[in-house]
């Protein structure tokens, strides 16, 4: 039976996220493909004291935090790379308001994969000897930390190594290029940690670019990362990675990623951050207005876009995707 | 080295020169995974130069390509997405060719580094935090995929403009370990990689030395003075044995490198 998952973005948020829950972003991050029309829906829904597993931060995980919405976090890196530091979270780290526990790179995948794997810990050769392992800003008593990354014994060759503990995100709102209504997924460009994170999480939504025919899928089997047996949901909400870029469907807006940044570097900008770029649409046509036709113009058309070239028979018209009948089949567990 | 049979170079900023010297530090054939920004520059400036086999990877698992149209923003965007061979992931990148002891050499950036040569891109807290964590006075961008590089990379270069403020006793927060509390302490903690092999400067280059692990001055740039790079140096840095004046780039080096720096990034930068 063709199960059908496609919902609207407010209906996502609102029937998968709640307060205080423990929510992780999927993408080619940091400055990569990530749902960022996600977290601005999480804001419209004023979603609130969120415990953020990102990865690393991307232009989301910056909103969230200098809005306050996000409380707790748990990050490889923190940074907006060749747009610099990223203001709202640094701004929120400094006052206390975000307790951020710091990771690295490998770390927080490795973490995800022993999410994935149900294993009670990971053993890693990394983080050892750094502040990382020996500082934690969730159990700041105490030096070394003892409870973050404690030593453990290889049985085999008696070595140190650290023990990770595992991550199971209550959900994983998880930008996508291509789904079907099934929840089959293909990603261009990195993949990042998206493969582990969509089987460590409990709940697994997709934002996708483009919606495909799941002809696409038999086609190229092996691209299919995400299968939908393991999807609750299926969004599709073209540019939910704006202004960061989403290989082969679209440019950075570099224009944007600098207004953004500056803007959530005060409390005063971030007022007006939400005002102009979070509560002031209310539909698809009203976002894609938002961003500007000529923008979109500008950054739809960049270096990458062959790359969608061998997948374009199978994508669906904007019209097919509206037609299709609200997700009907019975959900496989509660909300 | 070629500069010494080459006419001598048109102007160069400090950045370009240790883009180039960084670069230097990176052979042909080598796997090798560079950090966004000066250090991408630096990598496929060498790849572009005299390292034309040189297999670079970035952190996200993008495999086989070049930088197109500019310094990509970031190690997962589109300029660097162009022209891959091979999209995987962090945990391969990270994980099976770095943690693994495949990956011989890292290129990565600083905020702070010691004489140690730990690296510090966290957070200034501008005292000693003792024991109970507080949140930092600045807030940095994290440690990234560094301290896996640092942890598993078999040599690692570390880049960072040579200023008082950077160049420290003791960093605030040890993000990606260099050799700790020198001589032998990285070993208590069975890293795989052997630890940083040379701190390249706007001003010159340090080496650790081959006992104590503390860094001293290798070499300094035409531009510059012994005088000079130890006033702009927190600890009381140590000549190297056979320490040395470095050549300035080569015409080919610097053509080698613009052309990798199409936007020209290395050449607004101000001094330092």
């Amino acid at each position: 039976m063709a199960t059908h998952k496609l919902i609207t973005l407010p209906e996502a948020v609102s029937r998968f996220t709640r307060d205080g829950m423990q929510y992780a972003s999927g993408a080619g991050l940091p400055v990569g493909a990530d749902a960022i029309a996600f977290g601005r829906e999480l804001l419209r829904q004023a979603r609130s004291n969120l415990h953020g597993i990102f990865h690393c931060n991307s232009q989301q995980l910056n909103l969230l935090a200098a809005t306050g919405a996000v409380t707790r976090a748990e990050c490889g890196f923190t940074g907006l790379e060749g747009f610099g530091f990223a203001n709202g979270l640094r701004r929120a780290v400094e006052s206390g308001q975000l307790a951020l526990e710091d990771y690295s790179n490998l770390s927080m995948a490795l973490r995800l994969l022993a999410g994935a794997l149900n294993l009670p810990f990971m053993p890693a050769t990394v983080n050892m000897g750094s502040d990382i392992a020996q500082r934690s800003a969730f159990a700041p008593q105490g030096y070394p930390a003892s409870d973050k990354i404690p030593g453990i014994t290889d049985p085999f060759s008696g070595r140190t190594l650290g023990a990770l503990s595992p991550l199971k995100p209550d959900l994983a709102a998880i930008h996508v290029t291509l789904a079907d209504v099934q929840g089959n997924a293909i990603m261009l460009g990195t993949e990042w940690s998206r493969f582990e994170l969509s089987r460590a999480a409990q709940k697994v939504v997709l934002i996708a670019d483009h919606i495909v025919d799941t002809g696409c899928m038999r086609q190229f089997p092996n691209l299919v990362r995400i299968p939908g047996i393991i999807v609750e949901a299926v969004v599709w909400w073209p540019y939910a990675a704006w202004p960061q870029a989403s290989p082969g469907v679209h440019d950075i807006d570099e224009t944007h990623m600098k207004l953004m940044n500056q803007w959530l570097g005060s409390e005063e900008g971030t007022a007006r951050y939400l005002e102009q770029f979070v509560h002031r649409y209310r539909t698809l046509d009203e976002y894609l207005d938002m961003i500007g036709p000529d923008v979109i113009e500008k950054i739809s058309h960049g270096p990458t876009s062959f790359l969608l070239d061998p997948y374009r028979p199978w994508i669906q018209p904007r019209s097919v995707v509206e037609a299709l009948p609200s997700e009907s089949p019975a959900p496989r567990s509660a909300a | 080295m070629s500069a010494s049979v080459e006419p001598a170079p048109a102007p160069y900023t400090r950045q370009e020169m240790m883009a180039i010297a960084a670069g230097r530090e990176i052979h042909d054939g080598e796997l090798a995974i560079f950090g966004v920004g000066l250090s991408m520059l630096a990598g496929y400036f060498a790849q572009a130069h005299h390292a034309p086999n040189v297999r670079a990877m970035t952190e996200g698992g993008v495999y086989g390509s070049t930088p197109l149209g500019g310094l990509p923003w970031g190690i997962e965007c589109n300029r660097i997405s162009a022209n891959a061979v091979s999209f995987t992931s962090a945990l391969d990148a990270l994980g099976c060719m770095v943690a693994s002891g495949r990956c011989d050499v890292g290129l990565i950036g600083a905020a702070q580094v010691d004489k140690f040569g730990n690296v510090n891109t966290t957070g200034i807290w501008g005292h000693d935090m003792g024991d109970t964590y507080t949140p930092p006075k600045t807030r940095l961008t994290g440690a990234g995929g560094a301290n896996d590089i640092a942890s598993g990379a078999k040599r690692f270069v570390i880049m960072v403009g040579h200023e008082k403020k950077r160049f420290v006793n003791k960093v605030d927060y040890i993000s990606s370990p260099g050799y700790l509390e020198g001589g032998q302490a990285r070993e208590r903690y069975g890293f795989v990689g052997g630890g940083p092999s040379a701190i390249v400067t706007t001003l010159g280059i340090l080496r650790p030395h081959p006992h104590t692990r503390e860094f001293e001055l290798s070499g300094w740039f035409a531009y510059t003075s012994v005088e000079e790079v130890r006033a702009h140096t927190g600890w009381d840095l140590k000549l190297a044995a056979h320490a040395q004046q470095l050549a300035e780039p080569s015409v080919s080096e610097l053509s080698a490198l613009r052309r990798v720096d199409q936007t020209g990034m290395l050449r607004k930068a101000t001094a330092q």
